[in-house]
């Protein structure tokens, strides 16, 4: 029987390798697959009993925290775990997003890892809390918005009752100083740890028709309108179609395009006996003198210039994914012509908006927008910051210079389009705006209600901040959009 | 073994294989490292639980150290040549089941961390205390009254007997009497707050009826019969035993929807038909019997299809939240042990059904983690290789294939539940040895190695002294 009994031993001794090779297997090759299956129990609490860095709005009025994780007791296993807060949520939900037990997004997805304290920056940190016992820690985000600023425009934006959003950056860094969006919503209703609940939080939000998820500020684009006449303008003294602001351009009433149709000026009126000069058809915004530049400059060429201007961009990220604004590819002259007005097929974001102002403003360089300030460690050891960076010359200082001058028209001449709402009687001589302003036909909004647009940048002289406005529906330009504009601008300066 | 004890010379082959000492200081030693770590370990769960010594740590190690201190002298006593290491791995493995009975039960409690397990009350961990206590006088009594393993074979039908109705007498109860809560598994017999699982002595009765039937028998079984693929098939007329088995384990399965004491029972028959007759052709017909009736029955009944299920495809559709929810909690705690472990009280052990029995080793995996649970296995190694040894050690081949059969009972047992609860192999809820909670287990695990100690003491007995004077002739061992 000896010889049963030894093979038995083996036997037995297979069985025991098979339960360790097995145990092995789950415990040191699934465990992380096994963390990572959603529902489990035990490491749903893990993600959060450490406590996630703050966003911190660093920019002029602040710092004001914008997101921040405060200590609960889990219900579960009555550990201390941390719930994500956002004061003032509505207003910030935009550049926050939220952090929810499902996923991130916004600034809270794309630093989810220095949020949470698991970025390769700070590798170092982490080691010296695991060896001095301190307790795991995210860093702190700071961002360049200004709580002035953002609140001054989500405030602006809610005055008008209409869909729209806001974006201001500084012109000589593309610092975004403030990005809002309306409507918005709490994302503080999106931090419970009820499954349940939160499945039904994010399901009236996805199927709200208002889109209240939706960033308007960089997620959504409209005709620009009238406003398009800066790229017009720009690409007509840059190519050297048009010899300067003080050159005249025929502006009929109607001007007749080549396939037949009329392409009309803002109420059929004549534009200073029609032939004005560059600078007098742009303050009182002439449409067919700057369909004639168009169809000069031709189509491609006018292209190429609003691609300096940052159109047609589908990488640009903020750190926020922005969608394209886009000009059609159009060799048509009468295509061309609407197009040169902002009509036609382009579309425009407020962040996209914003760059044209703030690139006339920087003597023609594009800085690329950014929303980081810095990152901070938990120890205040900065472990990342934004250097500005050039993203384009769009233009020469030369024929930014001159577009200035046309700005400045907008709002100081009085027939100029927002000389009421941004000229000196809304703010008075001290402080001058310089813009554009854009009343877009939209076939979508329908009811005759055109979107309201206002791009501009200020103190004209030296400026500071850059501001894009649309207003879904908001009716004239200068109207709707302009006062967010002014309101924001005076609260970034302080002025008033 | 014919073989071996026809020739003279075997039994002073066979006395040199024992060693000259009994061993019992290293026994001791052995002992005090066992209590020592498990006093440790449950320091360690007050200090995981509520960052201090836990109350009743003076008290349940001195009455742990006790009921060891008592096991160990009744060894000193009544069986002083018996194996040195059996005792303190089985004290080791008992300390350390009671220590995460107390953690379990310890959470929620008193303001602990942690969800309250419903089938844990407060005073678990001193009854399962009072339970080792038990087992250690049933290891005791086997030792003071089973002067030598050989005496059992004259109580083979007996036992045979008694074996069958513990089995059966579940089966004949109302399912209010015999069905463990929230299992379907009719196993018990359950009066007033108390309740016995008498297939855990069944186990025991059926390992003698077998050694003694087969010892007799095994002449007859070892005949072959067809020549088959290389095989010699047994003759078709003594398929009749094996057959008996297969059919008793299913009917365990089919009425008392237990499976894992089924699968237990029919393999440690074919072990130790295997071990009396040496022939492979019965281990194959056992196995092909064993796979052929799984499958029928995983077809027949639905709890054993959706067993076969949640084996497969743990993950798939509802199951983790319904069908495989215990297998997911029991692989999640392992998953979030990981290699280290959570350390003791740390873990989320709670989240799993039944984690204080059939899913303690998830526990162990949660809370010490890789290197923890393959120490653990490797002490349920351990104790199946000293029990091997003893039987290769026997004379007497009815001792011989007790032991074998018994050592194996404990591997099998330790392959299907933890083989279970790590999704190696379809789970089937039957009790860790010494580690789960509940008394008969527990008991009946002493009395096995109670069992497997007195056999290895009688063989590690030294031979009476020869009158002939063999001089300095070295014995060369026959091992």
């Amino acid at each position: 029987m000896n010889r049963a009994l030894f093979r038995l031993s083996l036997a037995v001794l297979a069985m025991f390798v098979l339960l360790l090779i097995n145990v092995n297997y789950v415990q040191a090759f699934q465990a992380n697959s096994l963390a990572n299956r959603p529902g489990n129990a035990r490491t749903f609490d893990e993600q959060f009993q450490y406590q996630r860095g703050s966003i911190i709005a660093a920019g002029a009025g602040g710092p004001k925290t914008i997101a921040e994780s405060l200590p609960t007791k889990a219900s579960t296993t009555g550990n201390t775990i941390y719930q994500r807060h956002y004061p003032d949520g509505a207003i910030y939900a935009p550049i926050t997003g939220y952090d929810s037990i499902y996923g991130a997004t916004g600034v809270e997805s794309a630093y989810n890892k220095d949020l949470e304290g698991t970025a390769s920056g700070l590798a170092v940190h982490n080691l010296i809390s695991l060896l001095t016992g301190k307790a795991k820690q995210g860093a702190t985000v700071n961002l360049t918005i200004s709580p002035k600023a953002q609140q001054a425009a989500y405030q602006g934006l809610l005055d008008t009752g209409h869909q729209g959003g806001v974006v201001a950056i500084n012109p000589s860094t593309g610092a975004i100083l403030a990005m809002a969006s309306d409507p918005s919503y709490d994302p503080n209703l999106l931090t419970t740890f009820d499954g349940t609940q939160l499945n039904k939080v994010d399901k009236r939000l996805l199927t709200d028709p208002s889109q209240p998820l939706l960033n308007r500020a960089i997620n959504q684009t409209y005709p620009p309108g009238s406003s398009f006449k800066i790229i017009t303008g720009s690409a007509g003294f840059s190519t050297g179609k048009v010899a300067g602001p003080q050159a005249t351009i025929s502006a009929p009433q109607p001007l007749r395009l080549p396939n037949g149709n009329f392409l009309n000026n803002d109420g059929d009126e004549t534009c200073f006996g029609g032939n004005p000069q560059v600078i007098q058809a742009f303050a009182l915004s002439c449409n067919t003198a700057f369909a004639n530049i168009g169809i000069k400059v031709g189509g491609p060429t006018l292209r190429s210039y609003a691609n300096k201007f940052g159109w047609n961009d589908a990488n640009l990220t903020i750190p926020m994914q922005v969608s394209p604004s886009v000009i059609p590819n159009i060799t048509d002259k009468s295509f061309t012509a609407m197009s040169s007005i902002g009509q036609f097929d382009d579309q425009v974001t407020p962040l996209q908006e914003a760059m044209d102002a703030a690139a006339i403003a920087n003597h023609g360089t594009l800085m690329k927008p950014y929303l980081l300030q810095s990152i901070q460690a938990p120890d205040l050891t900065t472990i990342d910051s934004t250097t500005p960076s050039v993203l384009s010359q769009a233009v020469t200082s030369q024929v930014a210079s001159e577009m200035q001058q046309m700005m400045v028209q907008v709002t100081q001449s009085t027939f100029g389009t927002a000389y009421q709402t941004a000229g000196p009687p809304a703010v008075g001589t001290s402080l001058v705006i310089a813009g554009k302003t854009g009343t877009a036909e939209n076939t979508v909004s329908g009811a005759g209600l055109d979107d309201a647009v206002f791009t501009c940048f200020a103190p004209a002289s030296n400026p500071q901040i850059a501001v894009g406005v649309i207003v879904k529906g908001g009716g004239f330009g200068a109207a709707a959009a302009a006062p967010i504009a002014v309101k924001v601008i005076e609260a970034y300066l302080g002025v008033h | 073994m014919t073989a071996i004890s026809s020739q003279p010379s075997a039994p002073a082959a066979e006395s040199a294989v024992a060693l000259p000492r009994g061993r019992r200081r290293t026994e001791l030693l052995m002992l005090a490292f066992a209590v020592g770590v498990v006093v440790f370990a449950y320091a360690n769960v007050g200090f995981g639980l509520n960052g201090k010594l836990p109350s009743g740590l003076v008290e349940y190690g001195i009455a742990f150290a006790a009921i060891i201190a008592v096991a160990h002298l009744a060894v000193r006593r009544f069986a002083p040549w018996a194996d040195p290491l059996m005792l303190p791995l089985a004290a080791l493995l008992n300390g350390l089941g009671i220590v995460m009975i107390y953690r379990l039960q310890e959470s929620g409690r008193g303001g602990n961390p942690g969800n309250q397990i419903s089938t844990i009350s407060s005073s678990t961990t001193t009854a399962q205390v009072l339970y080792s206590a038990v087992g250690v006088a049933a290891f005791v009594l086997v030792l003071v009254f089973i002067r030598d393993a050989k005496v059992l074979q004259r109580y083979t039908y007996t036992l045979g007997a008694v074996g069958l109705i513990l089995l059966a007498i579940p089966a004949m109860l109302p399912d209010s009497m015999s069905e463990v809560p929230g299992t379907g598994a009719k196993i018990q017999i359950a009066v007033g707050g108390f309740s016995v699982q008498p297939e855990q002595f069944g186990e025991l009765a059926l390992a003698v009826f077998f050694a003694g039937y087969l010892v007799t028998k095994r002449d007859v079984l070892s005949l072959a019969g067809r020549r088959f693929l290389g095989i010699d098939l047994p003759r078709a007329r003594d398929l009749g035993p094996v057959l008996i088995a297969w059919a008793a384990s299913l009917l365990v399965l089919v009425f008392e929807s237990d499976i894992g004491t089924s699968a237990l029972f029919f393999g440690l028959f074919v072990a130790m038909i295997y071990i009396a007759t040496q022939r492979t052709s019965w281990l194959l017909i056992g196995v092909l019997l064993f796979v052929f009736g799984a499958y029928v029955a995983s077809k027949l009944f639905s709890h054993v299809g959706v067993r076969f299920d949640v084996w497969l495809h743990p993950w798939a559709g509802d199951n983790p939240t319904h069908n495989a929810y215990q297998t997911v909690q029991g692989l999640e705690g392992l998953g979030f042990g990981g290699i280290f472990g959570t350390g003791l009280g740390h873990g989320q052990p709670f989240w799993t059904p039944l984690v204080q029995s059939d899913f303690i080793m998830t526990a162990f995996g949660e809370e010490l983690g890789l290197t923890g649970l393959m120490a653990i296995l490797l002490i349920f190694g351990l104790l199946v290789q000293r029990g091997l040894r003893a039987a290769v050690a026997a004379r007497d081949p009815f001792a011989k294939l007790l032991a074998g059969g018994l050592a194996f009972a404990i591997a099998l047992q330790v392959f299907i539940i933890v083989g279970g609860v790590t999704n190696l192999i379809p789970l089937t809820g039957i009790t860790t040895p010494f580690l789960s909670q509940g008394g008969s287990s527990l008991i009946a695990s002493w009395a096995l190695v109670g069992l497997l100690m007195r056999i290895s003491d009688t063989a590690r007995r030294p031979a009476p002294q020869p009158i002939q004077d063999e001089g300095m002739t070295q014995v060369v061992r026959a091992g």
